[in-house]
């Protein structure tokens, strides 16, 4: 589709003063010592644990102080200490499928952290097509019927 | 620009996803009040997210058509916070013996 909403990749880079094992355990089994559970999250401040099952296929998930877990994301790719990949449903209800990468970068004694998240054409596409999709599908289902019946 | 970071707007962001909704319609699917719904739709809508028009007699919003675009914008943004915290963390951490 030569008008397909086009979305640039949001890539990030940031350096850290500690070896690359030390910023891989941080960024994941640590993660609720740095991501802002406040206003980024299912449970907000309420969040009391995020669990992310280390492994390929495992869960990215927060529990809440009552005990109520939220999906965040899955990982596609497991590989400690260098590289990272997560299936992210960007909001909650109606979900945006993207991805995002994370590589770990040894540079002497300090960690060159990378990430980058994209995958955003299948939200453009959808957010574009989403209701011509049904309505399209609907008349093509409902045709066949009057067909049918008629 | 931070439209999305309150959970009951990104509900609202999510509600629009699916289709063009009126402030009752939207207030019936979420656990606050209409002037609420309209509060978060200003929000939303001086962010570029969402406008809104007359469909007859009823007031509807939806989303705008570069709403992905904008979602971009607030996430490139939730980086660079988050990632900044992530230094500290780790850094943090680093110095302890």
């Amino acid at each position: 589709m030569s008008d397909a909403l086009v979305i640039e990749t949001v890539r990030k880079t940031v350096t850290v003063d500690c070896a690359v094992e030390e910023a891989f355990r941080v960024f994941t089994s640590d993660a609720m010592s740095w991501w802002p559970v406040e206003a980024h999250s299912i449970a907000g401040d309420r969040v009391a644990q995020i669990v992310f099952e280390e492994r390929e296929g495992g869960r990215l998930y927060e529990v809440s102080a009552s005990g109520e877990t939220a999906h965040w994301a899955t990982v596609i790719a497991w590989e400690p200490p260098g590289r990272l990949v997560l299936a992210w449903n960007i909001l909650e209800r109606d979900a945006i499928p993207t991805e995002v990468e994370v590589r770990f970068l040894p540079e002497g004694e300090r960690t060159r952290v990378e990430l980058e998240h994209r995958g955003w054409e299948a939200a453009g596409e959808d957010a574009e097509a989403h209701r011509s999709n049904y309505d399209a599908g609907w008349e093509r289902v409902l045709g066949f019927y009057e067909q049918r019946i008629g | 620009m931070d439209a999305l970071g309150d959970r009951t707007r990104r509900q609202v962001f999510e509600l629009l996803r699916s289709g063009p909704r009126s402030v009752g319609e939207l207030a019936a699917e979420l656990p606050v009040s209409r002037p609420a719904v309209s509060q978060h739709l200003r929000v939303l809508q001086s962010a570029g997210l969402v406008t809104h028009r007359r469909n007859g007699t009823r007031n509807v919003y939806e989303l705008d058509g570069n709403g992905v675009a904008e979602l971009r914008i607030w996430v490139d943004a939730f980086w660079d916070e988050a990632l900044a915290r992530f230094k500290a963390a780790a850094e943090r951490k680093g110095d302890q013996p």
